[in-house]
């Protein structure tokens, strides 16, 4: 087996142990890296029911076989876990040295598990692995306790932390790194702080095994440059993702006042241009050449870095339309390790809850200053509220009661993402079938359901659009693992993956090949998913329930008067079964699972869960 | 193609595409029977850039032609980030 290190590197928190542990080539074959090894160590190693922050959990970083090798865009990583926001499965990426740096180290994998009995890094330097106090920094932000570290260490190694929203088990906290920026959207810091579990510090220094090493570096430092050339030409990253905002506001798809709005006239003064105007810096992760991190100074002069998502919710979402102040608002969530979409989601929704007399409170929409103590109480579970906001939109609903479920802006307990679905079918299946919940990553399809279809169908060719990029962006860049934007921002064509891929392990595989493998992923979610909630039906698949609600429509705009058709969505979701292979639960069928090479794992599910 | 006499369109140009045209907002004259391409053309923005045009929030097909009083928006072809 080459291009694998072959090793997942396996530390026990509660004995202070570990192992360096062998991976097959069968294993390498069949789920490649990234989230493909992290869905199939958590089905196996984690029994469904168990409580997500508690010591049987497993915090996994996953890396592929491009991980950390200089070719556009690599440097990333996959943090998995159970997920204490949804219940079962749950992951992102980020940006960070550890990439590199835990490959070098000789692993493909970190496996961490049980509970320190006090706050704890783990230091990681190739056969080395220290467990060493951080209670200094128990307590502290992620800059802070990036800044000790960095202290100790130099800027040069890979690190994960963790804030006070991970420390406090807030189940949208984040795993962060400030080489890159935050990943893990469904609690995956959380998990790190249940383990008692402040950082990960990676050093590695030996070579990362490759078929051809020198064909592999001059394909991969040619085509960074050529990557960095192309956005120079389109110039993408002069406002980089921000740049979305006024196209969402002019195709009425931008959040506004948790979603009832989807467009704002005072949209524009958080617009890409605004944000270009503003910064102060560029942020990017580890090899990249189209760095996409806009700095500006928030209402206090604090650097902080921003991106589509983390304005449009944090600020239009919220009725707040001064750039510093959402700059802040994100400054905070940055620090305290809360992940921002969920954060503006959870905050919009206890503003609506308590303007439809679902709740009492003293939060009202456009009101900055309370948004930034309202994430500090979440970020701590400071007090009945702060407890509350820190459970996530779908249990404050549940205990708010008075229909708010419909209004709160989640599917499967993960919160919706920035585009506002009110009336954009195939983006709406996008968020109903994304694998975790409702994140954007897997799968974005306005620009085609406006472009080339129309809006107002349902039909099979937006079903087969959602898979075809689940295939290529919730699949093939999560597992082997890199970042999509250079192919989804700068047109940097598909077919050279595979070529990465190949160079490295010296095998022969086709983009067909990738997505086998992204095929196989998506159902082992879905296993995962009924494993844990066997009464599953499709309706777990629905977007939330206020984009079927005709009293919910637009009245002036592009899309006035209208609303998504829930029989037709259903017509959607059911096109989008159909070509999957699913039944009509959204459960890949027995042959499905055959036929992806999955028999072992549909025996395992079939002891708890009906499978047809 | 004969051209009538001028109408008032306003036009935002959104994202980089607003560097190629110099401006991101304005209202603008452009003769009656003025299409989607060739407004494109009109402002500058080189034709092998990728775009999507809007009118009034629907997209339009670029042989579209423009009416009086149509709010039109020029964007790159966003991905979704």
């Amino acid at each position: 087996m080459v291009g694998w290190t072959g090793y997942f590197l396996r530390v026990n928190l509660t004995s202070k142990t570990w192992k360096k542990e062998a991976f097959s080539e069968e294993f390498a074959h069949k789920w490649v890296g990234g989230r493909g090894f992290a869905v199939k160590i958590l089905f196996d190693e984690v029994r469904p029911g168990i409580d997500p922050l508690g010591p049987e959990n497993k915090f996994i970083v996953a890396l592929g076989p491009i991980a950390g090798i200089p070719a556009p865009n690599t440097g990333k990583a996959v943090v998995a876990a159970i997920s204490p926001l949804t219940g079962f499965y749950g992951d992102g990426n980020l940006g960070t040295r550890v990439a590199e740096h835990l490959r070098k180290a000789g692993y493909d994998a970190l496996i961490v598990e049980g509970k320190a009995d006090h706050p704890t890094m783990l230091y990681i330097e190739d056969d080395k692995v220290e467990f060493l106090p951080a209670d200094e920094v128990w307590g502290q932000g992620t800059y802070a306790c990036n800044d000790w570290i960095y202290a100790k260490y130099g800027k040069g190694v890979g690190v994960l932390n963790i804030g006070q929203g991970g420390e406090n088990m807030a189940r949208f906290a984040v795993v962060r790194s400030l080489e890159g920026r935050a990943g893990g959207r469904p609690g995956v810091g959380a998990v790190m702080g249940s383990k008692l579990l402040k950082a990960v510090v990676v050093k590695g220094s030996r070579p990362i095994p490759q078929a051809d090493p020198a064909a592999m570096k001059a394909l991969g430092s040619g085509d960074l440059r050529k990557v960095g050339q192309i956005d120079k030409q389109s110039g993408w990253s002069i406002q980089s993702t921000t740049g979305v905002l006024p196209f969402c506001n002019e195709v009425a798809g931008l959040p506004v006042r948790n979603f009832r709005k989807t467009s704002h006239p005072d949209a524009w003064k958080v617009d890409g241009e605004r944000c270009n105007n503003a910064r102060v810096a560029t942020y990017g992760c580890p090899t990249c050449t189209m760095r996409c991190g806009i700095t500006v100074l928030d209402d206090e002069g604090r650097e902080s870095e921003l991106d589509y998502e983390n304005v449009a919710l944090l600020g239009p979402n919220l009725e707040i339309f001064d750039l510093p102040k959402v700059a802040s608002l994100n400054y905070l969530c940055d620090e305290y390790g809360l992940d921002t979409m969920s954060a503006g989601c959870v905050l919009s929704f206890y503003a609506d809850a308590i303007d439809h007399g679902a709740t009492s409170g003293d939060f009202r929409f456009g009101d900055a200053k309370r948004a930034k103590e309202l994430l500090g109480l979440a970020a701590r579970r400071e007090g009945p509220l702060g407890n509350l906001l820190a459970d996530g939109s779908l249990r404050m609903a549940r205990a708010f009661g008075h229909n708010s479920e419909a209004y709160a802006m989640q599917v499967k307990g993960l919160e919706v993402a920035a585009y506002n679905c009110k009336f954009i079918p195939g983006q709406a299946l996008a968020f109903g079938v994304a694998a975790i919940g409702a994140h954007h990553r897997e799968a974005w399809i306005i620009t085609f359901e406006i472009k080339h279809t129309t809006r107002e169908s349902y039909g099979p060719e937006k079903a087969a659009k959602v898979i075809e990029l689940q295939r290529i962006r919730g699949g093939m860049f999560e597992f082997l693992v890199s970042c999509r934007f250079p192919w989804i921002e700068n047109g940097w064509p598909l077919d050279n993956y595979p070529k990465y891929f190949n160079t490295v392990t010296g095998l022969d595989w086709s983009l067909d090949d990738m997505w086998r493998v992204a095929d196989r992923i998506y159902a082992m979610i879905k296993l995962h998913y009924l494993r844990q909630f066997p009464q599953a039906d499709r309706t777990g698949d629905y977007p939330p329930r206020v984009w079927f609600d005709p009293s919910n429509a637009d009245t002036e705009g592009p899309i006035a008067g209208k609303f998504l058709e829930e029989d037709k969505y259903d017509g959607m979701l059911q096109h989008y079964y159909d070509q999957r292979g699913y039944d009509r639960r959204g459960i890949p069928t027995k042959a499905t699972l055959l036929a992806l090479g999955l028999a072992e794992e549909a025996a395992a599910v079939e002891k708890v869960a009906v499978l047809t | 193609m004969r051209l009538g006499p001028d109408m008032k369109i306003q036009i935002k140009i959104i994202g980089p595409l607003m560097y190629a045209a110099g401006f991101s907002e304005k209202e603008m004259d452009v003769p009656a029977g003025t299409t989607v391409d060739g407004l494109t053309v009109l402002i500058g923005i080189p034709k092998e850039r990728p775009r999507i045009v809007t009118r009034n929030g629907a997209a339009v097909s670029p042989d579209g032609a423009l009416a009086e009083g149509d709010k039109i928006a020029v964007s790159p072809i966003y991905s979704g980030g």
